[in-house]
């Protein structure tokens, strides 16, 4: 068992390899609920989440269900945020479309985390020519744009979800990998791992039990700050055709297959949808700024 | 006193033209369709008039009217005034302006600016001479005359003969080359046929009897403007080398084009002093550019994002076509290895409200066959297949699937393409049958364009567009006959359909040169299409093309061109 605790004064956290109480979590998250930026945030991702998970239960129409006879309809009574060229409910829609960016963007962004800060550890930990190489490897990779390199794989491995997962996931690992790498040499010159060395623990012991813990405040606001990202990411595919296939409903395939229609003032056919993009992302950010701030004391 | 007018008309003329004017005088033909037979095979619009005013009971029934030149229009001389600067918008041509591989609207557009035919498929339809001045066909329909005018010249100086026309033709018909006109010609014409009787006279050999072959050398070929004789096709977008009323001004890929008025035009000279072309992606910004001023008038606009410009403030340019989407299910794999099947899909449509969605109405309803409304072949007494969910449920019982199946349909991302297929996709629930939609981006969609490296061709459901043709000939041939690789035919048969019956009839309907036969023939291959239904045909949209108002004489055709030589504003 791992123990950590935080020196307040020198900053960073310290762990020892032997004992010492767990203090600081409980204390942090007192903090994080005190700030009401986080309360707005987590209220408005709740919000979503009920929607993904049970939105089909609560929407006021099927998502699906098409009225050739009614299409690009204004918000009225009826449906509150009017309907779409085919005449569906654009409410119903949106609810429902939250569900597979709520899914694939949180499962991508664990992938790129877990893939990240393995690496990060190991180029931090053992540094050398290791670290060197990946290195540059790393920045090879942060010198495109994310949304190419995303492109070049979903041409290469065709569009799906678990496709979307893996492109976004292995995009953030680079990213990942070098902000738990900085972390990780802020740790390596502290006392406790010529300790563990010493108690006879060997390398992987020593990256995963005794700096994992300790780096885990950075890898969580890596995580949040990257959640934001790849909300973002998925919305940006999606709208390009590279994402959910329709008729399921999604945001950012809903305003790409409607902005073609704003000239003509369909004007809720592509709002509602970016609306509700824009409030995820908000959402997430502030619960990321939050959490950032905590962390870093 | 009017059998002796018909009779002296009648000399002379040969069978098949006797044959059309019997038809008309015996009244089994409208006007409308005699003066487009009439047309095809080659008889002049004095003498098309002369005929129709001999059986006309009514002195006050006016000929045809008589333009014999490119892009007139109902519209023309509307008080604007002469010499202005038109500004277009069109979408952007795909690919370089080569007259041998033009495949796109927007190329072909620009070749027909400073290019011109033999002939026009004009608006109605009907054929109206350009560089050809007449043209007739032998008893058989097999062996096709063409006068070639003189007296015109190319943008260069030199003059247009008919060794420029074989040169033309010969290479737009090898079948080793890359000429997208092939899809037209394979199996009609080969470079063989193509032969030169003297300076002003070409003769067409066809491979097989075909009644409609003057159309494959019109407007409607888009890739068959005439151009200099040993003129290399890969250097055409240098100079935009043609006979036409304008020549080039300048072209910038992707961007845009002008043209001048040619001077020396043999015709009616242009009425504008130029005009330019400004090329957009997708048409939104062409509406806009519309609505701004910026152009003056916008070639092409679906109704999906333009219903204000529907709702006054514009002209409307609106014409019937033959454009339409192709719903293929693989005839050669289950579930749609039985016909009922693919009845069951095609009754579960709603085609009214279909086309009430996508365009407002601006659509004809399809019946399961190329033959369009506005073919003057389609027989019109073939019932129109209706929705009808319980009938289809029975034809999947009986065909072993009462509770429905599980399918995939591959499309394009294009214009009202995706929302049409969710439409199938959600009438096909109500019979049962759960479709995976695929819509993909249209270069991966249609791949290399053949079988086992396209998505298009090898999709248990595809769904494809089609443009607009005059005549229904490669809708019945390409996508329909049973494929051969050795003979080129049926190599857009997605639904892998293989009919000899069909194949049979479909023969015959070309090789008929007489609007009755044809008709009787198009009848058959109606109700053998509803029968085997390898094809959807929901709807057939009309080509809307819309212009400032006071911009008058714009004359846009449904396969895609806009002339501008008598638009004024």
């Amino acid at each position: 068992m791992t123990d950590t605790t935080v020196n307040p004064i020198s900053g960073p956290p310290v762990g020892t390899a032997a004992v010492a109480p767990v203090q600081a979590p409980p204390a942090r998250w007192l903090l994080l609920m005190r700030r009401p930026t986080f309360g707005i945030g987590v209220v408005i991702l709740a919000f979503w989440i009920v929607c993904a998970i049970f939105g089909g239960s609560f929407a006021p129409h099927s998502p699906l269900a098409q009225d050739l006879l009614a299409t690009n309809s204004a918000p009225s009574g009826a449906h509150w945020f009017g309907t779409d060229q085919l005449g569906r409910d654009v409410l119903s829609r949106v609810i429902t479309g939250a569900r597979d960016i709520l899914y694939v963007a949180p499962l991508a962004t664990l992938l790129g985390t877990v893939l990240g800060t393995a690496l990060g550890l190991v180029m931090g930990y053992l540094g050398g020519a290791f670290d060197l190489i990946a290195s540059r490897l790393v920045e090879a990779v942060l010198a495109l744009p994310a949304v190419i390199i995303a492109f070049l794989f979903i041409v290469a491995l065709g569009p799906s979800t678990l496709t979307l997962i893996l492109v976004i996931g292995i995009i953030f690992t680079p990213l990942i990998a070098r902000t738990v790498r900085a972390a990780v040499l802020a740790e390596r010159d502290l006392d406790y791992l010529p300790a563990a060395r010493l108690l006879g623990e060997g390398p992987a012991w020593i990256m995963a039990r005794e700096i994992l813990p300790n780096v885990l405040p950075a890898v969580l606001v890596e995580f949040t700050v990257r959640l934001g990202y790849a909300i973002f990411t998925v919305a940006t595919l999606s709208f390009l055709g590279f994402g959910i296939q329709p008729p399921t409903p999604d945001w950012g395939a809903d305003i790409y297959a409607n902005y073609a229609v704003l000239p003509a003032g369909y004007w809720w056919d592509t709002l509602f949808p970016a609306l509700a993009i824009a409030s995820l992302v908000t959402a997430v950010n502030l619960v990321t700024d939050s959490v950032e701030q905590v962390a870093n004391g | 006193m009017k059998d002796d007018r018909l009779s002296r008309l009648r000399k002379g003329r040969g069978e098949i033209a006797n044959h059309v004017i019997d038809e008309y005088a015996a009244g089994r033909i409208s006007r409308r369709d005699f003066i487009r037979r009439g047309s095809v095979i080659g008889l002049s619009m004095p003498l098309l008039g002369a005929i129709v005013s001999a059986c006309s009971s009514s002195s006050s029934t006016a000929g045809p009217a008589g333009s014999t030149s490119a892009g007139s229009s109902s519209a023309a001389g509307g008080g604007g005034a002469p010499g202005a600067m038109i500004k277009a918008g069109i979408s952007t041509p795909t690919a370089a302006i080569n007259p041998v591989t033009v495949a796109d609207q927007g190329g072909l557009d620009m070749l027909a600016q400073t290019g011109e035919y033999l002939c026009l498929s004009g608006q109605d339809l009907k054929l109206q001479p350009v560089l050809a001045e007449s043209w007739t066909p032998n008893a058989t329909s097999d062996v096709w005359t063409f006068k070639i005018r003189t007296g015109v010249k190319f943008h260069d100086g030199t003059p247009m003969t008919a060794d420029d026309v074989v040169y033309t033709y010969k290479l737009q018909t090898d079948p080793k080359g890359k000429s997208s006109a092939l899809s037209a010609f394979g199996g009609v014409l080969t470079p063989d046929g193509v032969v030169k009787k003297d300076a002003a006279t070409v003769e067409f050999h066809l491979a097989a009897p075909n009644g409609n072959f003057p159309y494959l050398t019109s407007s409607d070929n888009y890739n068959m403007i005439i151009i200099p004789n040993n003129y290399d096709p890969a250097k055409w977008e240098k100079s935009f080398i043609g006979t036409g009323p304008f020549k080039l001004g300048s072209y910038t890929a992707k961007s845009s084009a002008s043209f001048t008025r040619n001077e020396d035009y043999w015709g009616t000279k242009a009425l504008p002093s130029g005009t330019q072309f400004t090329f957009y992606d997708t048409q939104a910004p062409g509406i806009l550019a519309l609505t701004s001023g910026t152009v003056d008038v916008l070639g092409q606009f679906s109704v999906a994002g333009a219903e204000q410009l529907l709702t006054g403030g514009y002209n409307i340019i609106k014409l019937k076509s033959s454009a339409h989407r192709e719903l293929s299910m693989r005839c050669d794999q289950k579930p749609f290895n039985d016909p009922r099947v693919r009845q069951a899909i095609a009754l579960s449509l709603n085609r009214p409200a279909i086309t009430q969605a996508l365009f407002k109405g601006y659509s004809d309803v399809g019946n399961d066959s190329p033959f369009a409304p506005v073919f003057p072949s389609t027989n019109t007494t073939v019932a129109q297949r209706a929705q009808d969910v319980a009938k289809a449920k029975s034809l999947l019982s009986a065909a072993g699937y009462p509770n429905g199946f599980t399918t995939s349909l591959v499309t394009e991302d294009s214009l009202e393409i995706p929302q049409y297929a969710q439409i199938v996709v959600q009438q096909a629930a109500a019979i049962g049958v759960k479709v995976n939609l695929k819509v993909e981006a249209q270069s991966a969609y249609y791949g290399q364009a053949t079988f086992g490296q396209s998505d298009w061709l090898d999709g248990t459901m595809s769904l494809v567009d089609y443009g607009h043709r005059s005549v229904p000939n490669v809708f019945l041939t390409s996508p329909l006959q049973t494929t051969n690789a050795k003979s080129g035919t049926g190599s857009w048969n997605a639904a892998h359909f293989a009919n000899a019956n069909y194949d049979k009839l479909v023969g015959q309907y070309i090789g008929a040169s007489d609007i009755a036969t044809q008709k009787s023939l198009s009848g058959q291959i109606e109700t053998l299409l509803l029968d085997q239904t390898p094809v959807i045909y929901g709807y057939f949209y009309n080509y809307l093309t819309a212009t400032a108002t006071g911009v008058q004489g714009v004359y846009p055709t449904a396969i895609g061109h806009l002339f501008l030589d008598k638009a004024t504003k």
